[in-house]
C-alpha cells in the first residue's frame, strides 16, 4: 500500500480543519498581541508593527484557504452589487497606505471616478489586496493599481517595476493548482484564489478571469483581473 | 481630510484600551470633540440608552459576553439609534467568514482591523456623506411618511448621479411595496434585471409576488434564488412566510429547517422552527430547537417567557413533569420581576400540577395554589400584559371554577381586537371551545351595529352639509374603532373634503396625512389611499 492512499479520502476536510485550528490559534496569538501592546504602548514599536504585518499576511492566507474550501463544497455564494472602481481602488490604497509609507516602494493607483462594476466588493477587494501586498514585496521602486474598461469588461491590474513572475506563475492554467514548490516560497494561493472569485463573476454567458505577464510599463510583473 | 467631527457624538466600544485609545487619538485629531468609550456591552447599550449618537464605532471584542453584533441587534431592537446615526462595526474577521455573511442585521459599515488613520477617516466621511444624501428620505421614512419618501427618492433619481442609483432604486421599490404599489416596485426590479441579474431585485419581485398572492410565481422565484445562493438568508425567510400563508406547515418547517442549518446562530429563526415543530407535532425537532433559542437568548435581546414555556410544554408532551417544572425554575431566575415571565410561570404550573395530578397527593393542593396566584397576578397586571398571554389565562380560568374572570378577559379583548380578524378567529375558537358557540358573535352583533351607525349619522350630516358634524362623529368613532378600514377611509374623505372648502390649514393637512400613514400601516390596499394622497398632495 502506498503512502497516498492514507491522505487520499479526506484530507481535504482534514486540512481545511486544521486551518480553521490554526486561524483560531491565531486569533489567541493576536489578542495576546494586543494586550501586550496596551502595556508596552511606548516601546518597540516598530516590532510590533512588524508582528502585526506578518500575523496579517497568515491570517489572510488562511482566510483565503478557508474561502477556497467553502467555495468547493458550495457552502459559500457571493454577494454582487454595484460598486465605483474608485471606491474599491480607494479602499485598498488606504489599507496599504501604513505599508508603503514605510518602506520605499511609491504606490499609485489610477481609475476614472465613473467607472462602475458589478461584484462581491469584500471578496475582489481581499483578492486584490494580497497583491498588491506581493507586488509591493517584489517591485524596486514603484507599483501602480488601475481599473480600466474593456470591451465588455472592467479591468483592474496591478503593475510592477521588480523581477517579473516566475515562469510557473505566468500560465493561464490557473484551474490547475500550481506546481508545489517547497523551496520558492512562492504558493499560488493569492493568484489561485484571484482566479477562483474571478470565476464566480459572471454576466450572460461571460466569466471572470485572470491575466498574468511580464508586460508592466515599468518592465515589471503585470496582473489582470477581469470583471464581466 | 474634509470630515468635521467637531458637532458629532461619537460612542467608541471596545475590550481594548489600546483600540479606545487608538479610535480616540484618530477622532480628536480632526476635531472631535464628544467622544464617549466603553468597554462592555453592557455599558454601550447604557450609554446609547441615556444619549442620542452620530456614530457608534464598536469592535467585535467586548468586556463581557454581548459581542458587537448583539449589541447592534439590541439597539435597532430598542430603538436606540437615531435615524441619521451611524453604526460601524470594528473587526479582524473578513466578512468572508461565514458568521458575518449571514447575520442579519448588517451595520452600516464594517472596518476591518488592523486600520490606519486614513482607513478610518475616509470611511466615516463616507458614511457621513451618504446619510446626508439620503437623509430627506429617511427622515420621512422615520417619521411614517412614506409618500413623502418616494418623492424624495424620486427627486434624488432625477438628479442622476450614478454612484447612488442603485441605492436609490432599492429604497424606491422597498417604499413601494410598503405602501402596496406592487406594479411600482415589479417595474423596478425588471429593469434591474433586465440589465443585470442582482439577487436582491431578484427577491424582490419574488415579494412582489406575495404581495400579489400569486404564490406559485413566489416560490418558484425563492427556490430559484436559494438554489444559486445558498446562503440568502431573507429567501428561505420569504419561501417559509409563502408555504405559511399557504397552510402547509410542514413545507414551512422544512425551510425554516434548511436556513437554520445555514445560520444556527440566529436566535429569531430558531424560535420560528421550535414553534413550527411543535405544531406540526415534531416534538425532538422542536425541543432541540427551543433549546437552542434559549442559548442563543442568554446574550439576545429576542429571549422571551414564551421560549421558555414552549420547552415545558414539550416536556409535558413528553410526559416529563419534574423537568417542565425545573424549566419553569429557570425561567423565573432569568426574568425576575418580568410580569410575563410570572403569569407564564402561574399558567405551566397549573398544567404540571394537573398533569402530576394522578401519581401524587399534594398536586391538587398545588395546582388550586397556582390558580390563586394566576388570579392574583390578573387583579394586579389586567390589561398591562400582551393580548396572547391575556387570552392563555382566559382560556386556563375558564377551565377551572373562575369562569367569570375567563369571561371577562374574553369580552374585552373581542372588543379591543374586532378588527384584526387573524386575532379575533384565534378569539372565537376559544369561545366556541369553552364559552358557548354564538358567544363571539353575540359580541360583536353590537359592535358592528353601532359601527354602522355611526357611519350613517356621518353621511346623512354630511349630505346635510354639516360637515363638521360628520368630521366630529367620524372622530368619535376612530376613538372607539381605532383599527377599522372603513372608519379610517370615510374620516380621511372627510378631512380632505373640509379642507378643501375652507383654507388649506397646514396643521389639518398634517392631521389627514397621519391617517393616511396609518391605513397604510393597517396594510390597506393601494388603489384605495393612493387617490386620497394625490387629492391631499394638491393642497400642500
Amino acid at each position: 500500500m502506498s503512502n497516498t492512499h492514507i491522505l487520499s479520502s479526506s484530507f481535504n476536510s482534514l486540512l481545511a480543519s486544521s486551518v480553521n485550528d490554526i486561524k483560531n490559534s491565531l486569533k489567541t496569538l493576536r489578542t495576546l498581541h494586543d494586550r501586550l501592546r496596551d502595556i508596552h504602548h511606548d516601546e518597540k514599536q516598530n516590532e510590533f508593527m512588524q508582528l502585526e504585518y506578518e500575523s496579517n499576511r497568515m491570517y489572510n492566507c488562511l482566510m483565503q484557504l478557508l474561502t477556497l474550501y467553502k467555495l468547493d463544497l458550495s457552502q459559500f455564494s457571493p454577494t454582487i452589487d454595484e460598486y465605483a472602481a474608485a471606491d474599491i481602488l480607494e479602499e485598498i490604497t488606504n489599507q496599504h497606505d501604513s505599508l508603503f509609507s514605510f518602506g520605499k516602494v511609491e504606490f499609485i493607483s489610477q481609475c476614472d471616478n465613473d467607472l462602475f462594476c458589478y461584484c462581491d466588493r469584500m471578496l475582489i477587494s481581499n483578492a486584490l489586496s494580497t497583491l498588491v501586498n506581493n507586488a509591493q514585496r517584489y517591485s524596486r521602486s514603484k507599483v501602480l493599481l488601475s481599473a480600466s474598461q474593456e470591451n465588455d469588461y472592467v479591468v483592474f491590474c496591478i503593475e510592477d517595476d521588480g523581477e517579473g513572475y516566475p515562469e510557473s506563475l505566468m500560465s493561464s492554467e490557473y484551474e490547475q493548482l500550481p506546481q508545489l514548490d517547497l523551496t520558492s516560497g512562492n504558493t499560488g494561493l493569492g493568484l489561485f484564489f484571484a482566479e477562483a472569485v474571478a470565476q464566480l463573476h459572471s454576466q450572460a454567458n461571460k466569466r471572470g478571469y485572470i491575466i498574468t505577464d511580464n508586460n508592466s510599463q515599468f518592465g515589471g510583473a503585470r496582473f489582470k483581473l477581469y470583471l464581466p | 481630510m474634509a470630515i468635521n467631527l467637531a458637532s458629532k457624538k461619537i460612542l467608541v466600544a471596545s475590550a481594548h484600551q489600546r483600540m479606545r485609545d487608538t479610535i480616540k487619538h484618530i477622532l480628536v485629531s480632526v476635531g472631535a470633540k464628544f467622544i464617549t468609550t466603553a468597554e462592555s456591552g453592557v455599558n454601550s447599550i447604557a450609554f446609547l440608552k441615556k444619549d442620542k449618537f452620530d456614530f457608534v464605532l464598536c469592535d467585535y471584542d467586548l468586556l463581557d459576553k454581548k459581542t458587537s453584533q448583539q449589541v447592534l441587534e439590541e439597539a435597532r431592537h430598542r430603538k436606540l439609534l437615531p435615524v441619521n446615526s451611524i453604526f460601524i462595526m470594528v473587526t479582524d474577521e473578513h466578512r468572508l467568514e461565514l458568521e458575518i455573511s449571514t447575520v442579519d442585521n448588517k451595520p452600516d459599515e464594517y472596518l476591518i482591523k488592523p486600520f490606519s488613520p486614513i482607513q478610518l477617516l475616509s470611511l466615516l466621511e463616507k458614511c457621513l456623506t451618504r446619510k446626508e444624501y439620503l437623509s430627506n428620505i429617511e427622515n420621512e421614512v422615520d417619521s411614517g411618511n412614506l409618500y413623502q419618501a418616494i418623492y424624495h427618492c424620486e427627486q434624488l433619481l432625477q438628479l442622476n448621479d450614478k454612484s447612488m442609483r442603485l441605492t436609490l432604486l432599492k429604497m424606491h421599490a422597498e417604499l413601494a411595496l410598503k405602501i402596496g404599489d406592487f406594479k411600482k416596485a415589479e417595474d423596478i426590479y425588471q429593469n434591474i434585471l433586465n440589465q443585470r441579474e442582482l439577487p436582491w431585485a431578484r427577491l424582490g419581485l419574488g415579494v412582489v409576488a406575495v404581495g400579489l398572492a400569486d404564490y406559485d410565481r413566489a416560490i418558484v422565484t425563492f427556490k430559484g434564488l436559494i438554489a444559486q445562493y445558498p446562503m440568502m438568508l431573507e429567501a428561505y425567510d420569504w419561501l417559509a412566510k409563502v408555504h405559511e400563508s399557504m397552510d402547509n406547515e410542514e413545507n414551512a418547517l422544512s425551510v425554516v429547517n434548511s436556513a437554520v442549518t445555514v445560520a444556527p446562530k440566529s436566535i429569531l429563526r430558531q424560535k420560528k422552527l421550535a414553534i413550527l415543530a411543535d405544531k406540526t407535532e415534531n416534538i425532538a425537532l422542536a425541543q432541540k430547537a427551543y433549546m437552542a433559542t434559549i442559548e442563543l437568548g442568554k446574550t439576545s435581546v429576542h429571549l422571551s417567557p414564551s421560549d421558555y414555556s414552549g420547552l415545558a410544554n414539550i416536556y409535558l408532551k413528553n410526559n416529563d413533569a419534574d423537568m417542565a417544572l425545573e424549566i419553569v425554575n429557570r425561567m423565573n431566575y432569568q426574568f425576575k420581576n418580568d410580569p410575563e415571565a410570572k403569569i407564564t410561570a402561574a399558567l405551566l404550573e397549573i398544567r404540571i400540577h394537573q398533569e402530576k395530578g394522578t401519581g401524587h397527593h399534594m398536586a391538587p393542593r398545588l395546582a388550586q395554589r397556582a390558580y390563586e396566584n394566576l388570579a392574583a397576578l390578573h387583579k394586579q397586571y389586567d390589561k398591562r400584559i400582551t393580548r396572547e398571554l391575556r387570552l392563555e389565562m382566559a382560556k386556563a380560568f375558564c377551565l377551572s371554577n373562575n369562569r367569570n374572570i375567563g369571561n371577562e378577559i374574553i369580552d374585552d379583548l373581542v372588543k379591543t381586537n374586532v378588527d384584526d380578524t387573524l386575532f379575533l378567529q384565534d378569539i372565537v375558537t376559544i369561545c366556541d371551545t369553552f364559552i358557548a358557540k354564538n358567544h363571539a358573535e353575540t359580541l360583536i352583533g353590537p359592535l358592528n351595529k353601532e359601527l354602522a351607525a355611526f357611519n350613517n349619522t356621518a353621511a346623512r350630516l354630511f349630505s346635510e352639509g354639516d360637515i363638521k358634524g360628520a368630521l366630529a362623529t367620524m372622530e368619535q368613532a376612530v376613538l372607539k374603532r381605532p383599527n377599522n378600514h372603513k372608519i379610517i377611509l370615510n374620516l380621511i374623505k372627510i378631512i380632505i373634503y373640509s379642507i378643501k372648502i375652507s383654507n388649506a390649514d397646514p396643521k389639518t393637512i398634517m392631521i389627514a396625512q397621519s391617517y393616511i400613514n396609518k391605513a397604510i400601516q393597517l396594510g390597506m390596499p393601494y388603489n384605495q389611499i393612493s387617490v386620497l394622497q394625490t387629492q391631499l398632495d394638491t393642497f400642500k
